[in-house]
C-alpha cells in the first residue's frame, strides 16, 4: 500500500445526478471533477439548492449518481453492490449531517459506539473504550451516559462528531455540520474538526454557508452550476451575484442570507 | 455490566427499542398474550370435553370388541341390467358365537397394551319382580374378570361384587326401578325361554345409563345354562393402555382370527362426530386468534417503522447493514411473541385452573387445565409474531437513507 500512500484519498470522474420525477427531470449535477488529497479539510461552498447535499451523499455512497466515477483509497465505488457499499461506508467514511440525528433511545457512548458494535453485531470493550476516548476528546467525559435528548444543541453535534469519527474513518463528510449552531457552538464544533483533522490525518469534505470557517479550511471548492470550481465566477447580468471587493467568498453570502432556509427564487 | 459486552447488539437495540415505548409494547404483549390466553384455554376447554366424554364412554366400555363374523348371505350375481332384492333371515336356532376363543385368546396373549380382557356371553332376558317385568341386557363374565372393563368393583355402591352361580349385580337405577335390595331374589327369563331365580349380590352406579339401568352381571357359567350355548362365547372385550391403538388393534385382531373386530370409536359413531365438530370449532378460534397476532403485530410494528424512518436512516449512512435494521426489527416481534405468549399460556392456564373447580372439587367446566396446548400455543404464536414482523422489518432494512434523513 506504500505506493499509493502519495495518490489522492478520492478522485471524483465526471458525476452527474438526474432526479427524474415522474416525468419532471431535474439535472443537479452536471458533471463534477475534482480530487481530494489525504489530510484535507476542503470547504464546499454553493447557494441553497446547488447541490452540495447530493454530492455528499453521492460520495458517502448513499446515493448513487446518474453517471460517472469516483475513487477512493484506489477502490472505484460506483460499481459496488449495496452490501459492499454499507461495509466500506462503515469503515471509511464518517458523516456529520446539519442535524444531529443521534438516536434519542441511546446514551451518548452508545450512540459513539453504534457504527462499531453494530458492525461486529457485538459491543466489545475495545470498542466501548475508544468511544469513551472520542467523548472524551470532545469535552463530553461527563456527560458519556446521559440520554441523548438530555443534551444540549452543541453538546449533541459534538457526540454526532465523534460518533463520525467511531471507526476511524479516511474521510469525513459534513454537511453543513455548524448550520444549526449559534456562533459560539459553530465554533467550538469547527474547531472540534479541524483539530482532530490535524491529529489523526483524516480528511474532511465540509459544505457550509459560514465563510468564516469556510476560510479557516485549507481549500474550498465551489458548486456553480452543476459544476465544482475553484473560483466562482461572476454571472453577468446578475447584480446580486456581484462580486464584492474581490472577496470570492460574498458570492456566497449574497445568494444565500442568514435567514434563508432553502431554494429562493431570486428576484 | 460484562453482560453488556457480550449481548448481541442487535438484540440490545430491539430490546431498547421495545422498552423506550412502554405504553405500545404493553398494549402489543398484551394483545398477544390475550389471544394466547382464548388458545389455551379454548384448547384446555375443547379438550377437556371432549377427554370427558371420552372417558365416559371409554372408562366403562370396551376399547376393542370382538364378535363372531356376520356370515354373508350367498346370492348368485344378478343378471345383467336387473336387480336382485335379497331377504336374509337371521336363523335363531343357529345363533352366532365364537366357538374358537380359546386360540382367539392365545392370540390376544401376544398382544402388547392390552390391560384387560373379558370373556362374555351377552344377551337380552326380561326380569320380574312382583308386578314389575323390565327387559334387561344378561352379560355372563367370568368372575375374577368382573371388573376388567367397567370398574364394577369400584362402583359399587351396596353389596359385594361377588358372582356365585345363583347371583346377580345390577346398577342401583334399575334396583330402584324394580323396587329391589340387596340379598333380595329375582327372577329372570332369558330370551332363549330359560328361567332362573338370582340373588342380588350387590349394586353398582356407574354413572352411565345404559350400564346402570339395563344391565345384569352374572356369572359365565349361569349364562351358558340360561343362553345354551354350552361352550361358545359372544363376544371378547379388550381394554388397552393406549385407547387411540384401537383401531389397529381390531384391524390386527380381525386379520388373524377371522372375526368381526370393533374399535370403540367405531362403535360410537355419534361420540365421534361430536368430538370431530368440536375439534373444528376449536381449530377456527385457535386460528382466529393467531390471525389476531398477525394483523396487531404487523400494523404495530408497520408504525415502529415508521416513525423511526430518521433514525434507520442515519444507522444506514453509517454503514449498519441492512440485515442488522432487518434483525433488528425482526427481533422486535419475536421479542412480543415470546414475551406475550408466555404471559397469555400463564393465563390460560390460570383461567382453566380457575373455572375447572368450584373451590369445593367439583367441576364447574370440563375443563383441563393440562390440556391447554402451551407448547403448541406458543410456538405459533411466536412464529406468528415473527411472522407478522417480517413484512415491516423488511420495509425498514429497505428504507433510503438519503431520503429518511432529510425528512
Ligand atoms: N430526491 C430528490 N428528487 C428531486 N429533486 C431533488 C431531490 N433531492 C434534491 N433535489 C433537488 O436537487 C437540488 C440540489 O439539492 P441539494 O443537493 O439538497 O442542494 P444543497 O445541499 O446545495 O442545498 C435542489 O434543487 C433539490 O430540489
Ligand atoms: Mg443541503
Amino acid at each position: 500500500m506504500t505506493s499509493s500512500m502519495n495518490a489522492p484519498l478520492l478522485e471524483v470522474h465526471d458525476i452527474r445526478k438526474i432526479f427524474v420525477d415522474r416525468d419532471y427531470q431535474t439535472p443537479v449535477l452536471k458533471g463534477v471533477n475534482f480530487t481530494l488529497q489525504r489530510g484535507e479539510m476542503v470547504a464546499m461552498l454553493g447557494p441553497s439548492g446547488s447541490g452540495k447535499s447530493t454530492l455528499l451523499s453521492i460520495l458517502g455512497t448513499l446515493m448513487r449518481p446518474s453517471s460517472g466515477s469516483f475513487r477512493m483509497l484506489g477502490r472505484e465505488l460506483t460499481t459496488l453492490a449495496e452490501k459492499e457499499l454499507s461495509d466500506f461506508r462503515n469503515q471509511q467514511i464518517g458523516f456529520i449531517f446539519q442535524y444531529h440525528h443521534l438516536l434519542p433511545d441511546f446514551t451518548a457512548l452508545e450512540n459513539v459506539m453504534f457504527p462499531h458494535a453494530g458492525r461486529l453485531w457485538r459491543e466489545t470493550r475495545a470498542g466501548r473504550e475508544r468511544a469513551a476516548m472520542l467523548l472524551e476528546r470532545v469535552g463530553l467525559k461527563d456527560r458519556m451516559n446521559y440520554r441523548a435528548t438530555r443534551l444540549s444543541g452543541g453538546q449533541k453535534q459534538r457526540v454526532a462528531i465523534a460518533r463520525a469519527l467511531m471507526n476511524q474513518p479516511a474521510l469525513v463528510l459534513a454537511d453543513e455540520p455548524t448550520g444549526n449552531l449559534d456562533r459560539e457552538n459553530a465554533d467550538q464544533a469547527f474547531g472540534l474538526m479541524s483539530e482532530i483533522q490535524r491529529e489523526t490525518g483524516t480528511t474532511f469534505l465540509l459544505s457550509t454557508h459560514d465563510r468564516e470557517l469556510a476560510e479557516r479550511c485549507e481549500r474550498r471548492i465551489y458548486i456553480q452550476g452543476g459544476v465544482v470550481v475553484d473560483q466562482p465566477q461572476v454571472v453577468p447580468g446578475r447584480s446580486s451575484l456581484r462580486v464584492i471587493a474581490g472577496d470570492p467568498l460574498s458570492v456566497i453570502d449574497r445568494t444565500q442570507p442568514a435567514n434563508a432556509g432553502g431554494d429562493r427564487q431570486r428576484a | 455490566m460484562t453482560f453488556d459486552y457480550t449481548m448481541r447488539f442487535d438484540l440490545k437495540v430491539a430490546l431498547r427499542y421495545l422498552t423506550s415505548n412502554r405504553l405500545q409494547s404493553a398494549l402489543l404483549i398484551g394483545g398477544v398474550a390475550i389471544a394466547v390466553t382464548v388458545f389455551t384455554f379454548n384448547a384446555a376447554l375443547i379438550n377437556g370435553l371432549a377427554e370427558f366424554q371420552i372417558d365416559r364412554v371409554v372408562g366403562s366400555s370396551s376399547h376393542v370388541t370382538i364378535e363372531p363374523a356376520t356370515p354373508r348371505p350367498a346370492v348368485a350375481p344378478a343378471p345383467e341390467g336387473t336387480e336382485r332384492l335379497v331377504v336374509s333371515q337371521v336363523a335363531l336356532e343357529r345363533r352366532e358365537q365364537i366357538k374358537q376363543w380359546r386360540s382367539v385368546e392365545r392370540i390376544i396373549e401376544t398382544l402388547p397394551g392390552v390391560t384387560g380382557v373379558s370373556y362374555n356371553i351377552v344377551g337380552t332376558g326380561l326380569v320380574t319382580r312382583g308386578e314389575q317385568t323390565l327387559p334387561v341386557s344378561l352379560k355372563g363374565v367370568e368372575p375374577a374378570r368382573l371388573s376388567a372393563i367397567a370398574p364394577i368393583d369400584q362402583t359399587l355402591v351396596e353389596g359385594e361384587a361377588r358372582l356365585g352361580l345363583n347371583d346377580v349385580l345390577i346398577g342401583r337405577k334399575l334396583a330402584l326401578d324394580l323396587g329391589i335390595g340387596v340379598g333380595q331374589p329375582i327372577f329372570i327369563t332369558s330370551n332363549q325361554g330359560r328361567e332362573r331365580t338370582l340373588t342380588v349380590r350387590g349394586l353398582y352406579s356407574t354413572g352411565v345409563d345404559s350400564l346402570d339401568g339395563r344391565l345384569a352381571y352374572v356369572n359365565l357359567d349361569t349364562a351358558r345354562v340360561m343362553f345354551d350355548l354350552p361352550e361358545g362365547l359372544t363376544e371378547i372385550e379388550l381394554k388397552l393402555a393406549d385407547i387411540y391403538a384401537a383401531r389397529d388393534i381390531a384391524r390386527q385382531l380381525a386379520d388373524t382370527t377371522g372375526l368381526e373386530a370393533i374399535a370403540w370409536m367405531d362403535r360410537n359413531q355419534r361420540l365421534r362426530e361430536a368430538l370431530e365438530g368440536q375439534g373444528n370449532s376449536g381449530n377456527i378460534i385457535k386460528m382466529f386468534t393467531l390471525i389476531t397476532i398477525i394483523v396487531g403485530v404487523a400494523s404495530a410494528l408497520l408504525l415502529t417503522t415508521f416513525r423511526r424512518r430518521p433514525e434507520i436512516g442515519i444507522m444506514r449512512s453509517f454503514g449498519i447493514s441492512q440485515r442488522f435494521v432487518l434483525s433488528v426489527f425482526m427481533l422486535q416481534g419475536a421479542l412480543i411473541g415470546i414475551i406475550g405468549s408466555l404471559v397469555g399460556c400463564f393465563l390460560g392456564w390460570g383461567f382453566s385452573t380457575l373455572l375447572a373447580s368450584a373451590g369445593d372439587g367439583t367441576r364447574r367446566l370440563p375443563v383441563d387445565p393440562s390440556l391447554g396446548q402451551y407448547d403448541v400455543a406458543l410456538l405459533l404464536a411466536a412464529a406468528a409474531s415473527i411472522a407478522a414482523a417480517l413484512w415491516p422489518a423488511r420495509a425498514a432494512s429497505r428504507i433510503d437513507p438519503v431520503e429518511a434523513i432529510s425528512q
